[in-house]
């Protein structure tokens, strides 16, 4: 079934490249071909590898408070000393040792929030797409709902009422990105189910969880890809701006939001405590983005741009 | 034509109620203000004596109900913080933000429109890779953290601006651009991938295979194709602004909505948290829908059903 | 197609001219629009919060009084070097009974409006807030049974029970005395929206979350201020922000002042930093619940000792706080001189005391802090938290979001500790040891002291006051005794100033506008 799938959809995609879409060398060989693919990739590779040896890397303890060594600059700078590279903050915690730990929370909450929320929207555009009628009406008006009240704002609700935490945090922000992949798929879907394979595979009488799960669901993977990637970087940003309103992630737990909120008191005294982890968001959105607009021109057969 | 546009506009009822009802919800979790109101070292029994007063020990359908009935008459009751109808105060304060993300959406569209076609145009150039740069910047900095930044540059250390509070225009420069940037940087980006399809097709190429200037291609076939895409984006853009204002508002104290919002959720100011929530959501939605009509008005390729 | 690039063409054309304006020709206006500087007959003050309300009875909130008292007079107002109540409205006041006090007012006092102020205004006022339930300030002034009118100027106020703090309680917050024809002919709506009062200045506008603009009152009974003008009281929560509108001269006044800022408005040229012990004592509060190891007073003890106060006050609050062992403040009636500016702090007596109680090797606990809500609040519970890691208690640090601690608070679903920092708009040690009446915070603390709730008791309707502070100070010494919560430190009132102006803040953090000057 999902060979014929894969027949009708490379019949409808001019691109060359879908034709073995699982072989390595083929993609090593694509990626090395975009620059900027390739420093995506090595940039979000290195934040992993930050994130995941954390307890290895990290100098100090990120939450270690020292009375004696307040603010402190970094190494380069007079008063600063190699002890703490990139400096202390307002409790004399190490700067670098933060930043490290604060990668796993930013990509935690990042990434973890576009699963709940792929997993919600995907869901619902299929059976929205699939079924329509009242069922696709119903939920459209949902997702209208959703996407009239900003993200920033529904959030700021949740978590005042719920209190934030991690756990929050994510569920939070999947509850409200779901609508994107929700209409996303749901367009991919209407066009793919008046196909012939999805027809055929109707009328010899295939269930409809069947069909879904085994011809729609492998089709609007690509597209889902895509926009979760960059839905990643917009995560990690949105973090920091509720960490500004009081309602992100709360010590002793430590994002590169909450650092750099923390920090905008000393912005024109100590500069060190915001600029640092605003460095790491910047280079980390700028390798997702990267990332993602490579995926996009290579998985999505619509975009012709290279 | 008409039959859809009458389609869209009976949607917006259920919206509205389906939000309602998940703030209703939300706020009615969040319990009532009145442990706020009352003093930090305020006792349970000093909360419970107000609490009666108030009339706030009804069940959740009774006060929901109340509510939607209120609703429907355009009555989003009184807000607890002003003693004074929940509407009223939110279109008070309307004026300040609309003024503010107009003011930004200009910003965003007078870099956006230029740096999305001049990248498209010259694709894979190092112009493409500064302006890619550029959105990218544009979008990983938090906005509080580049108002803040403004204001140390611009108001304390050049002096060029106020740097605070809603005025003359000189005023609205700083939160403006802080707002605006972000919107900019995705735009930029949105217009780029559009004007690089409208590029791909087929009368583009054939007018450029019939030896037309690459110039005129862009400019006279290409840009005005490309446009129409740029109602929709730039609608699309309408939640994020109205999101932004919430931050950039509190940085700059800019006496609209955003700022409001953020204080009726602190203090469970339940009436002016549904009266915001509803006008925002009123404005995202009739935006999107101005935006489609313009689409349908201006796309002659769209048949209407 | 032409009209999208019209309309294209018209955007761009006008958001340039947007961007030109800004940069050139509006230049000027700066610095100056917000008052300031250029115009020196208008004072700007900018405050982190906007104020709640005109209903003086009805907001519960310091930085909303600081505005108020510039509008409205009491009958008595406290002296802030002194701590004596002095007559302001009032003329002067004869005890008549323990139940009963006759006051009588000032001649030729008059409202914003021209009414003159009599009695009746003042039964008004005063039983609008004793008698009405929903009003946030009732539970402060419910000991007032009436006000009696004796004649225009004179009248009778009488209480419920003998009530030794009435001067206090009518010489606080929520005490101003409201214009009652005025409020009876129009509507309490008409007087929120359009406020009248007998105080040194008139209201002008109020525009929410942005400013409130007062203007003199040429007629004020204590002669027209000849220093001001006008005075604008501007929001501005982001501290950053406030901070540089001080720096740029758009601000002549700029409260809390963060510590990380003290530095900039020190060191730059044209403000400086003006600072103040606050009423506000920050403190942990310990669950004496049966089950917590802090019902044990050795626990107790041990966790107190543990923390170097002045470490706390040193390093987080640059030297501007005053550790202290009891809530009651200097200037507060009930005193208790010899708890104050000193603390506890003994690491090896703590760790015997713990394994005196049964934990030698520590124990762990939550500890719960608003985040942001008070000078320098999350910084200090991390800090305690990890002076007692050097006992072997390992604190879990709950930062919470202010309505949801509360609500926690409220629900009794605290753990062992919490931090609040306390004022006290009375001044009087009976609002501050409220707090160790066990019914009142029964679930939720429940400390309990038989021998202190007997003195507070006692000392509530008593009419001696040297006996009455006596039975405060006792009271206070046998809760810290008994560590009943662990007191930290006073806090400071930090408020940016510009060099133009003399100001320095009162304990009460109230704005007296009458006492500002230029330099």
């Amino acid at each position: 079934m999902s060979h014929e799938s894969q027949a009708v959809i490379n019949e409808v995609s001019e691109d060359s490249i879908r034709k073995k879409p699982s072989s390595f060398k083929r993609w090593s060989k694509l990626l090395l071909r975009s620059k900027t693919g390739t420093v995506g990739l090595v940039i979000v590779l290195f934040v992993f590898l930050v994130a995941v040896l954390a307890p290895v890397l990290a100098p100090h303890d990120p939450a270690a408070i020292n009375a004696a060594n307040m603010l402190k600059p970094p190494f380069w700078m007079e008063g600063g000393s190699t002890a703490h590279l990139l400096g202390t903050d307002n409790l004399g915690r190490d700067i670098l040792s933060r930043i490290i730990y604060g990668s796993q929370i930013s990509l935690l909450v990042g990434i973890t929030s576009v699963v709940v929320a792929g997993i919600i929207g995907v869901t619902v555009g299929l059976i929205a797409g699939y079924y329509g009628g009242f069922i696709d009406n119903a939920l459209m008006r949902l997702v209208d709902s959703f996407l009239a009240i900003p993200t920033i704002l529904f959030a700021l609700v949740i978590l005042s009422v719920f209190g934030p935490s991690v756990i929050t945090l994510i569920f939070v922000l999947g509850a409200t990105n779901w609508v994107n992949y929700a209409r996303l798929v749901r367009g991919e879907v209407l066009t793919i189910k008046e196909r012939d394979f999805v027809r055929a595979a109707h009328s010899i009488g295939v269930k409809s969880n069947k069909i879904i799960t085994r011809h729609l669901l492998p089709n609007v993977i690509s597209s889902f890809i895509v926009i979760s990637t960059l839905s990643v970087a917009t995560t990690i940003i949105l973090e920091a701006s509720l960490s500004f309103l009081g309602l992100g992630v709360q010590p002793p737990t430590v994002s590169w939001g909450s650092i750099l909120s923390d920090g905008r008191d000393y912005l024109a005294t100590s500069w060190w405590l915001a600029t640092f982890p605003g460095v790491a968001i910047t280079i980390t959105v700028l390798g997702i983005i990267f990332l993602g607009d490579w995926l996009r021109d290579v998985l999505d057969p619509r975009s012709k741009a290279k | 034509m008409n039959n859809y546009f009458v389609r869209r506009i009976l949607q917006i009822i259920p919206v509205l109620l389906i939000i309602s009802f998940i703030v209703f919800s939300l706020v009615f979790v969040a319990g009532d203000p009145v442990a706020l109101m009352l003093p930090d070292d305020a006792s349970q029994e000093d909360v419970e004596l107000l609490r009666e007063s108030l009339g706030l020990n009804e069940p959740f359908l009774v006060q929901y109900g109340t509510y939607v009935a209120n609703f429907v008459q355009g009555d989003f009751g009184e807000s607890y913080r002003y003693g004074q109808d929940a509407m009223s105060v939110v279109l008070e304060r309307l004026p300040a933000t609309l003024e503010l993300a107009i003011a930004a959406l200009l910003i965003a569209l007078v870099i956006s429109i230029p740096l999305g076609i001049w990248s498209a145009t010259k694709q894979n150039s190092g112009i493409d890779l500064i302006a890619t740069g550029a959105a990218v910047l544009g979008k990983a900095m938090p906005n509080f953290w580049l108002g803040i930044m403004l204001i140390l540059l611009f108001s304390v250390s050049l002096s060029m601006f106020p740097v605070s509070g809603r005025g003359t225009l000189a005023h609205l420069v700083l939160p403006s651009i802080t707002l605006g940037t972000g919107i900019a940087a995705e735009m930029t980006r949105l217009i780029r991938s559009s004007m690089i399809e409208t590029l791909n097709q087929d009368y583009v190429r054939t007018a450029k295979s019939k030896g037309l200037k690459n110039r005129i291609v862009v400019y006279k076939h290409a840009f005005r194709n490309s446009l129409i895409p740029v109602i929709t984006i730039t609608a699309l853009q309408t939640s994020t602004l109205v999101g932004g204002t919430l931050i950039t508002e509190t940085v700059f104290s800019w006496p609209g909505m955003g700022q409001l919002l953020i204080q009726a959720v602190n203090t469970r100011d339940m009436a002016i948290v549904q009266a915001s929530v509803f006008v925002i959501a009123l404005l995202v939605i009739l935006m999107n829908l101005i935006a489609d009509l313009l689409y349908r008005l201006l796309d002659p390729r769209i048949k209407y059903n | 197609m032409k009209k999208v690039f019209g309309l294209a063409s018209t955007l761009l054309i006008s958001a340039g001219v947007l961007a030109a304006c800004g940069g050139g020709e509006e230049e000027p206006s700066a610095t100056n629009d917000n008052g300031g500087s250029e115009d020196d007959r208008t004072l700007t003050v900018a405050m982190g919060t906007d104020m709640v309300t005109f209903d003086v009875h009805n907001h519960v909130n310091t930085s909303t009084e600081a505005i108020h008292v510039n509008m409205f007079n009491y009958l008595f107002k406290r002296d802030n070097e002194t701590g004596e109540i002095l007559p302001d409205l009032a003329e002067g006041y004869e005890k008549i009974d323990d139940l009963t006090w006759e006051v009588k007012l000032k001649e030729g006092v008059t409202f914003h409006n021209g009414e003159a102020l009599d009695s009746e205004d003042v039964k008004f006022t005063l039983e609008r807030v004793a008698h009405d339930s929903t009003l946030l300030d009732h539970i402060n002034y419910n000991s007032i049974k009436e006000v009696e009118v004796i004649d225009d100027l004179t009248f009778r106020i009488i209480t419920n029970a003998p009530d030794p703090a009435l001067l206090n309680r009518i010489s606080r917050i929520a005490s101003s005395i409201l214009p009652s024809e005025y409020i009876e002919e129009n509507g309490m709506d008409h007087f929120l929206e359009n406020p009248v009062g007998t105080g040194p200045f008139e209201f002008s506008e109020w525009i929410r979350d942005d400013r409130v603009v007062l203007e003199v009152y040429e007629d004020y009974f204590e002669g027209q201020n000849e220093e001001w003008d006008e005075v604008v009281f501007r929001v501005i929560p982001e501290n950053s922000t406030r901070v540089s509108e001080l720096l740029t001269g758009g601000v002549d006044l700029a409260t809390n002042i963060p510590p990380s800022e003290w530095e900039r408005v020190e060191s730059n040229e044209g403000t400086h930093l003006s600072q103040e012990t606050s009423n506000r004592t920050m403190m942990l509060f310990l669950r004496s619940t049966e089950g917590y190891p802090t019902a044990d007073p050795k626990v107790r003890k041990a966790l107190d000792l543990a923390i170097d106060n002045k470490a706390i006050t040193d390093n987080l609050l640059n030297g501007a706080g005053t550790p202290t062992i009891t809530r009651v403040a200097p200037g507060n009636f009930g005193f208790a001189e010899e708890l104050y500016d000193t603390y506890n702090y003994d690491v090896e007596e703590a760790k015997k005391l713990l394994a005196e109680a049964g934990y030698p090797d520590g124990f762990e606990l939550t500890f719960h802090s608003p985040r942001g809500r008070y000078l320098q609040d999350a910084e200090v519970a991390e800090m305690v938290a990890g002076m007692w890691s050097a006992i072997g208690v390992t604190a879990n640090v709950e930062f919470m979001e202010w309505s949801s601690f509360v609500e926690m608070r409220n629900a009794g679903e605290n753990e062992d500790v919490f931090l609040l920092a306390l004022g006290n708009s009375m001044f009087d040690a009976a609002n501050a040891l409220d707090w160790y009446n066990y019914e009142r915070f029964k679930g939720q603390i429940d400390y309990h002291n038989e021998e202190v709730e007997a003195l507070l008791e006692a000392a509530a309707q008593n009419m001696d006051p040297e006996e009455r502070a006596q039975q405060y100070i006792e009271a206070q010494h046998l809760l810290a005794e008994d560590t009943a919560h662990i007191v930290l430190h006073q806090e400071s009132i930090n408020v940016g100033v510009s060099d133009a102006i003399d100001y320095s803040p009162t304990m009460d953090e109230i704005i007296y506008v009458d006492t500002i000057t230029k330099n």
